[in-house]
């Protein structure tokens, strides 16, 4: 009994002071008034009434929830794709996936500034070719479609190779025989994709969907080094907007209560996931 | 605004590496008399943190060698940290109870220490008639509640440069050369129009440079319709007028007109700079700091003129202030010693003729300075300055500017490129800024 105490008590030592300390002296400080220095004064529940009368923190709110819902499946079906490609029998495998690797070694902001290259709507290298070829050039940092689409885009690019290399490893732990089986039972391929893989790779789509999921809510270097939340709002997304109440307006408790309820609705989101997916793996 | 943006372009770090060390100090100068030193600091070190480029840099360690020299047993450590980490720095040592005993500080940042009670209050430790030797303006924007808490270091000021071939080839041939013959904004308008006309689509009259914190710089065309954003209290909104609204929709008319980039609004990760740089822009507005930058960078010639003009003129009082944090309550006698070294007459004619920024102080201002790089350029920029009234400068000092920048931000890029209409705007901007001056 004490043996097991003792081997979870320097991972629960760490997540507490660096999770659950900080974690509560979030809320503590959404609950108050401050203006970036020294002690906030109590103020009760007036942040997250604030919140609810804001129209950019619903903005914001909306945005994330969008690109979550975008970004994720984008994320994981091309993942899983490339993830098969490269399962199979592909001359230079190793290249590729190394290829599709790189990125996730690449920090988040030198993502964005490459982005920012690319996208860049006087001199960027996409736009530059679309006129090349006689096409119309696309408004991307002032457009705020096209700019939801460019953040989109980059961001997808950045997480491919983290949802491959975990379908990748999913894929090579399904056994042969399976999948052989199936082959002799006449089964095509699509058969044994729809009916085999992606129903063996139950745990890992689950682990992949929870992640990006997160990953998605916060979501903070694409966004603001890319657009800064502009043109007109269109990409801000609630950490942006946390972080301009937080850092830029000194406003620190209405900023923590942004987070805090960016928490709760990961929470919910996971335990939902969670509820509704206990008991389905598939095993062989 | 001020020589932080120069931290952004790789141009700006190349820049300034070949300054030279400066000139050895020179005392008298020839101008005003110099107002009389406080009592020699004696013993004692200041911890100093700042950003700034190489020429900036050398001109904080030059004055600093001096001062020590002047001063003997005293001390100052500077240290230099990248602009990005400079504010989060500052506060977590504030929160920590360990910030340094000075640190430099632009004057839109100032308010927000200064009404936070995290400065020294110098009003009793400065030499009476310290003030004389700065404008009204500059003085006006290091003052909390009609307290000194802090001093001007230098400013600086947006004026139009500009590439000359591309203005020819619009027929443009000449720019005003005095202050006085500065463009009307319906002159400019007009001379916008000309390039838009004679330019491909793809490139544009001028950029404006309102990116990021410089949203500050957007107030230059409320100033110029002799307008305001806060009342006198600096608590109540002011933007609600002709002047707010005359600004608003001139700025706005930028856009459907491709007058300027459609990425160039408030929120736009491109900075305008870089627009002209990669002559996409016939015109940019910009402030000193960037001429030794252009003056090493560009491949075409490119001149200076003054910012157009409506009932006044007016600019943006940019540039940055030195400040003590109420750590150093032990050591004022230091720090007012060492404030009034950094910006005496020879100190601060050399830092700003080394980093091309513009002086604070009146006999600077009225005798004029000469850029070590486009000295020539110099009385547009110094001319310019003139036009900051204290009044402008003030409401710039507010406490609550950080706030009022965010509001700025979200309101006139909703204007600019998202289709919100003048009255909408001119209703966000005064409620936001009303909300932004109550916490």
């Amino acid at each position: 009994m004490l043996a097991g105490y003792g081997f979870v008590a320097p991972n629960f030592a760490l997540l507490g002071l660096f999770v659950f300390v900080p974690l509560a002296g979030a809320v503590v400080i959404s609950l108050q008034r401050t203006n970036g220095f020294g002690g906030g004064v109590f103020a009760g529940l007036d942040n997250y009434a604030r919140l609810f009368a804001d129209p950019l923190f619903w903005r914001s709110a909306g945005n994330t929830v969008l690109f979550t819902a975008i970004i994720t499946p984008l994320s994981m079906g091309l993942g899983l794709l490339v993830a098969l490609l490269l399962d199979s029998v592909l001359p230079a495998r190793a290249l590729f996936r190394s290829a599709i690797i790189v990125p996730m070694a690449v920090s988040g902001v030198a993502t964005a500034l490459a982005g920012r290259l690319i996208f860049d709507e006087n001199s960027g290298v996409l736009d530059l070719a679309l006129r090349g070829l006689g096409l119309p050039s696309v408004s991307w940092q002032s457009n705020g479609v096209a700019s939801f689409a460019s953040v989109v885009a980059v961001t997808v690019w950045w997480r491919v190779g983290f949802n491959m290399i975990v379908y990748l490893a999913g894929l090579q732990g399904i056994g042969v025989a399976l999948k052989e089986a199936a082959l002799l039972d006449g089964a095509t391929a699509g058969q044994r994709l729809r009916f085999i893989t992606v129903p063996l790779l139950g745990p890992t789509s689950f682990f992949l969907l929870i992640v990006n999921v997160i990953f998605s809510f916060s979501l903070f270097d694409i966004v603001f080094v890319m657009t800064g939340g502009g043109p007109a709002d269109a990409t801000s997304v609630l950490v942006t907007y946390a972080y301009d109440q937080g850092f830029v307006s000194r406003d620190q408790g209405y900023a923590a209560a942004i987070g805090v309820v960016l928490l709760l609705a990961t929470l919910v989101f996971t335990a939902v996931q969670w509820r509704g997916n206990r008991g389905r793996d598939v095993t062989e | 605004m001020d020589s932080t943006d120069r931290r952004i372009t790789r141009r700006h770090l190349l820049a300034g590496a070949g300054a030279a060390a400066l000139p050895v100090l020179l005392a008298g100068c020839g101008f005003v008399p110099e107002q009389p030193a406080s009592k020699k600091a004696g013993a004692g070190t200041l911890t100093f943190t700042t950003w700034g480029t190489d020429a900036e840099l050398q001109g904080f360690r030059s004055a600093i060698a001096s001062f020590q020299k002047a001063n003997p047993g005293s001390k100052v450590t500077l240290n230099a940290v990248p602009y990005e980490q400079m504010f989060t720095n500052i506060d977590a040592q504030i929160q920590a109870g360990n910030p340094p005993d000075v640190f430099r500080v632009p004057y839109y940042t100032f308010g927000s220490y200064a009404g936070a009670g995290q400065l020294l209050d110098l009003s009793k430790a400065l030499p009476s008639g310290f003030e004389n030797r700065f404008t009204p303006q500059a003085w006006a924007a290091v003052q909390n509640e009609r307290k000194p808490y802090g001093v001007p270091h230098h400013t600086d000021t947006s004026v139009i440069l500009y590439n000359t071939a591309a203005l020819a080839d619009a027929g443009i041939t000449s720019v005003p050369t005095k202050l006085e013959d500065a463009w009307t904004w319906e002159e400019f308008e007009a001379i916008a129009k000309r390039l838009r006309a004679a330019q491909p689509a793809e490139k544009y009259p001028f950029a404006y440079n309102w990116q990021g914190n410089g949203v500050t710089r957007w107030l230059s065309w409320l100033f110029e319709a002799d307008g305001r954003f806060l009342q006198s209290d600096l608590v109540s909104p002011a933007i609600d007028s002709a002047a707010g609204r005359a600004a608003v929709e001139f700025t706005k008319s930028f856009f459907p007109q491709n007058l300027v980039p459609q990425n160039n609004s408030v929120k736009s990760a491109t900075y305008a700079a870089d627009t002209w740089y990669s002559q996409t822009a016939a015109m940019v507005f910009s402030g000193a700091f960037a001429i030794p930058d252009a003056t090493a960078n560009l491949q075409f010639e490119w001149g200076a003129t003054f910012s157009p003009t409506r009932k006044r003129a007016g600019g943006d009082f940019g540039g940055n202030a030195l400040v003590a944090t109420t750590a150093a309550k032990d050591k004022a006698d230091l720090v007012v010693a060492f404030f009034d070294h950094v910006t005496t007459a020879s100190q601060m004619r050399d830092f700003c003729a080394t980093a091309s920024l513009l002086p604070t102080r009146r006999d600077l201002v009225e005798n004029g300075i000469r850029f070590d790089v486009r000295p020539e350029l110099a009385p547009v920029f110094v001319g310019q300055a003139s036009t900051v009234k204290a009044v402008d400068s003030g409401q710039v000092a507010s406490p609550s500017m950080a706030g009022i920048i965010t509001v700025l931000k979200d309101q006139l890029d909703r204007a600019f490129i998202g289709g919100q209409s003048v009255d909408d705007t001119i209703s966000g901007l005064s409620d936001g800024i009303a909300a932004a001056t109550k916490q």
